[in-house]
């Protein structure tokens, strides 16, 4: 046992019940939802509170190894993934709702509390927590608040920053901090920038959210397009009108076969795309948009709208939506989810390129989008045992979210840089501007502990061990069958 | 205007982010303080300076650069006034929802370093949910920036949130691109009296569980002293105005003006004042324009017992707050002016419930510390000056105006 002067200080500080360091369970912890890219840490601790954490981190400084939050690990970018070792930090003992205040329109929770059990907590109260991420039901609030997570409602309602109001973090010198909840004009946002720094700046450990009414009702229709052209112009025709629904989901023909193997909701097997359209508000405003929405999909040339008749029709429909990762399993043994952002207006060139872009490769994709955001989620499907499939896959991801970028957009909307965009920075920010997010990040975070090998385009720093699969240059694909190669038994 | 406020040796207006650069370059390399100018209208926010040092105005950095409208986005210069683009939005039937005052000569730069607010953040929130990318120059003359033209972008840490509100100690705003929103149909307000603060907590509280959206929840109290007489005067016995916003189509305002009436019967409020389309334009004016001597941020449940602290400290304090939002605006009386000693005591008066308080604007010939004016350093306080260590090194940008000295 190579750390076991290490493995000894946590299990001191946080109890042996709370420190796992067996090789066989560590596997558990080497990747996200995102799986290509593996690497296990070295030990993993469950801490139970912030002085827990804290105290995590102190070891960490004095044994001069990494230290990584972790969630639920559901992320797709690969950012829990211990790139460089050393402790990844589990969270989701940290799951206390800690308290529920309507007259304050704020809930304030543990960092491993689920978003679906806040939104469970909150059943019948009036309010919930805006941000829901298709990953809801697994998804931890603190991942929530490190990936700046959003979901289809988000086009209505904001990502998850506009939704928080305070955080309690561990910063990299093992103190604990609070910022917010309450505005204080002396103090720059750091919550907004924390929000979303993917566990670089510091561990999240208690959350402050902001809670917003439940609308008093929907209208929910989907709207069927023989091709994903008009689909996409009539997403842009609806915004360019002043028109912001809740949520504009497009789907395309792909992933509505695959939705129709799982769950037969009756898609129309011929269509080329379909828009889930939803407005939500006082009941007397709802109709009259709605009708304005049905027309400008007739315009571009919807084949028919249906409206959801019933609460259990439009709960069927979003479990549809928010299934579709779930079903893709039924087209291919593995599929990388890629999440790029285009100005709205471009949306109809973007998945028209990603199209091309998927033909060209020769690589199998469906397109799921957050339309009314121009946030496109290509689904790149390959079979992992075909490296050169792999390769296909990787180079075709990479490919789109250049073509985002030529767009005028994004290489990511709600997913995060991770490890698996870090290579694309310095295509999207200049050198500047990256030099000023080191700033950031060395002001948070000196000591370069906290998930390094993240977000900015760098080595990893000082002693610590940088694997081939973030040392920058070349393919991925090649990567992600050399780590195939190097197998899972291989530690330090 | 300016000059009474700022000690400079010189003032510049470049007409470019590179020219920006150059002269802080410049000012960095003697080492001299520079003092960005946007409009000049919230000169007195922070402490005076006293350093001698250049002027850098933006108003030469006033292009619109790109108003994608059917993206609902713009971008522009930092120069820019917040009525210019009210205008050029309003082209598209398009505008930024944020309440701004003096807005013919706010700058967006200007109200992006103030993290100005009004009535409507109730429902539209505040800046840093509406810049989506910004550039800017640091203390070393390095244009810098983050973000993007999308709606939505995870990618790097989000300099936008770090600049707003920063008093541009961290870097001088030179462009930002901002979410825009649509124009509401129509607009209404309606007013209700109390004669007694419980009164309006207990209307408060009600509207957490209002059927309608209210764009805007304020409290009006005390004596009125520079919101302009919003409506009219609070006659006895009552004491206290809660003022609720709402937009959207004519149908649905209409239906929520006629559902919180309804709401407000129960709670045995009579017959409110409803202030409908039209009318409506001049006294969100006045809930915007309203100046006051010091804010003080809350959560929104304790505001009611602020107020109350408030107005125990000085009876004859005029009360102006977002209380939705846990904001209040305060201006005292001749009786109890701010002073340096006052500070202190007001600070413990109205923040013991886990509250902040800033002073707006300190009244003439009052000399304030940093910390009179900001308060106690937060729990961000070491993170903030290795920011400031590293993005201004000498500390030139705005020196002695912000909490950094």
């Amino acid at each position: 046992m190579p750390h076991m002067p290490l493995v000894r200080a946590l299990r001191a500080h946080l109890g042996t019940e709370n420190v796992v360091s067996a090789p066989s369970e560590l596997a558990v912890y080497d990747c996200d939802a995102m799986t290509i890219e593996r690497r296990p840490p070295d030990v993993v601790v469950f801490p139970r509170s912030a002085k827990h954490v804290a105290g995590a981190v102190e070891i960490c400084r004095e044994h001069d190894v990494p230290i990584v939050p972790r969630g639920a690990g559901t992320s797709l970018a690969g950012g829990c993934v211990p790139v460089g070792g050393g402790v990844v930090v589990m969270l989701t003992r940290m799951n206390r709702i800690l308290e529920i205040s309507l007259r304050d329109r704020m809930a304030v929770v543990e960092a491993g509390a689920k978003n679906l059990q806040l939104t469970q907590r909150l059943a019948g109260t009036g309010y919930h927590f805006a941000p829901d991420p298709s990953s809801q039901m697994a998804s931890t609030i603190g991942g929530n608040v490190a990936t700046n997570a959003g979901g289809p409602h988000t086009l209505k309602y904001g990502v998850t920053v506009n939704h928080v109001l305070g955080l309690e973090t561990v910063l990299s010198d093992g103190s604990i901090v609070q910022l917010g909840p309450v505005e204080n004009p002396a103090e720059p946002d750091l919550i907004g920038l924390l929000v979303g720094g993917e566990g670089t700046l510091g561990i999240v450990t208690k959350v402050w959210v902001r809670l917003t009414p439940n609308p008093q009702d929907y209208r929910t229709m989907r709207a069927v397009f023989n091709s994903i052209d008009d689909a996409c112009r009539a997403v842009s025709r609806i915004i360019a009108a002043g028109i912001i629904p809740a949520a504009m989901e497009l789907m395309d023909h792909a992933i509505m076969t695959a939705l129709e193997e799982a769950f037969h909701f009756g898609f129309p097997m011929d269509a080329g795309a379909i828009l889930v359209i939803e407005l939500d508000g006082p009941p007397v405003g709802l109709d009259a948009q709605r009708d304005r929405i049905v027309r400008f999909c007739h315009d571009c040339g919807a084949r028919e709208v249906l409206h959801a008749a019933s609460p259990q029709e439009r709960e069927l429909l979003w479990k549809c939506r928010k299934s579709a990762a779930g079903a893709l399993g039924r087209l291919a043994p593995c599929y990388l989810t890629q999440d790029g952002v285009v100005p709205r207006t471009q949306l109809p060139e973007i998945i028209h390129r990603i199209i091309e872009i998927g033909r060209r490769r020769r690589v199998r994709l469906v397109n799921v989008a957050h339309a009314g955001d121009g946030n496109v989620h290509p689904v790149m499907l390959f079979d992992p045992r075909d490296p050169d499939e792999i390769k296909r896959a990787m180079a075709a991801g990479r490919e789109i979210l250049e073509t985002c970028i030529d767009c005028g957009g994004s290489i990511t909307a709600e997913h995060g840089i991770g490890i698996e965009k870090i290579e694309m920075m310095d295509r999207l920010f200049g050198p500047n501007d990256l030099k000023a997010m080191r700033r950031v990040r060395e002001s948070f975070d000196p000591t370069g502990r906290f998930n390094p090998g993240k977000v900015l385009p760098d080595k990893v720093a000082g002693t610590l061990r940088v694997p081939s699969a973030c040392s920058g240059g070349g393919e991925r694909g090649s990567r992600a069958g050399e780590q195939e190669n190097r197998g899972a038994g291989e530690q330090e | 205007m300016v000059n009474d406020y700022l000690p400079l040796t010189d003032t510049i207006a470049p007409a470019a982010a590179a020219d920006v650069a150059e002269a802080v370059r410049d000012a960095a390399g003697r080492p001299t303080p520079v003092y960005p100018i946007g409009g000049g209208t919230a000169m007195s926010y922070g402490r005076r300076p006293a350093e001698p040092g250049l002027g850098l105005s933006t108003a030469a950095l006033n292009r619109i650069i790109d108003h994608a409208a059917d993206d609902m986005t713009i971008t522009l210069e930092a120069g820019v006034t917040v009525a210019q683009l009210a205008e050029q939005l309003a082209g598209r039937r398009q505008r930024l929802p944020i309440d701004v005052p003096l807005s013919s000569r706010a700058t967006i730069g200007g109200v992006v370093a103030t993290n100005t607010s009004g009535p409507r953040r109730f429902a539209h929130g505040t800046l840093r949910d509406y810049v989506i990318g910004i550039r800017a120059v640091d203390g070393e003359g390095n244009a810098f920036g983050g973000g993007g033209r999308v709606v939505k972008n995870a990618a790097g840490y989000d300099l936008c949130k770090m600049l707003i509100g920063s008093l541009g100690t961290l870097g001088i705003v030179t462009q930002v691109t901002l979410m825009v929103r649509p124009v509401p149909e129509t607009t209404a307000l309606v007013a209700c009296d109390v004669p007694e603060l419980a009164a309006a907590e207990r209307l408060l509280a009600a509207l957490i569980h209002t059927k309608t959206l209210p764009v805007a929840v304020e409290l009006l109290a005390g004596p009125d002293r520079g919101t302009g007489g919003v409506l009219a005067p609070i006659r006895e016995p009552n004491i206290a105005r809660l003022i609720v916003g709402f937009e959207g189509a004519v149908d649905e305002v209409d239906w929520m003006i006629g559902q919180v009436c309804k709401e407000w019967e129960e709670e045995g409020i009579g017959a409110p004042i409803v202030v409908p389309g039209d009318a409506a334009g001049a006294v969100w004016d006045r809930l915007t324009e309203a100046p006051a001597d010091v804010q003080v941020h809350v959560r929104p449940g304790a505001a009611v017992e602020t107020i109350e602290r408030l107005l125990a400290f000085d009876p004859g304090c005029s009360i102006h707050a977002r209380a939705g939002d846990g904001v209040i605006r305060a201006t005292f009386s001749p009786q109890a002016p701010l002073t340096a000693s006052s500070c202190g005591e007001l600070r413990s008066v109205a923040t013991p419930l886990g509250g902040t308080l800033v002073v707006l604007s300190p009244p003439e010939g009052v000399e304030l510390s940093a910390g009179d004016i900001w308060g106690p350093p937060g729990g961000g306080s070491v993170v903030m000056r290795a920011l400031k260590e590293r993005f201004d090194p000498q500390g030139i940008l705005n020196r002695g105006r912000y909490v950094f000295g």
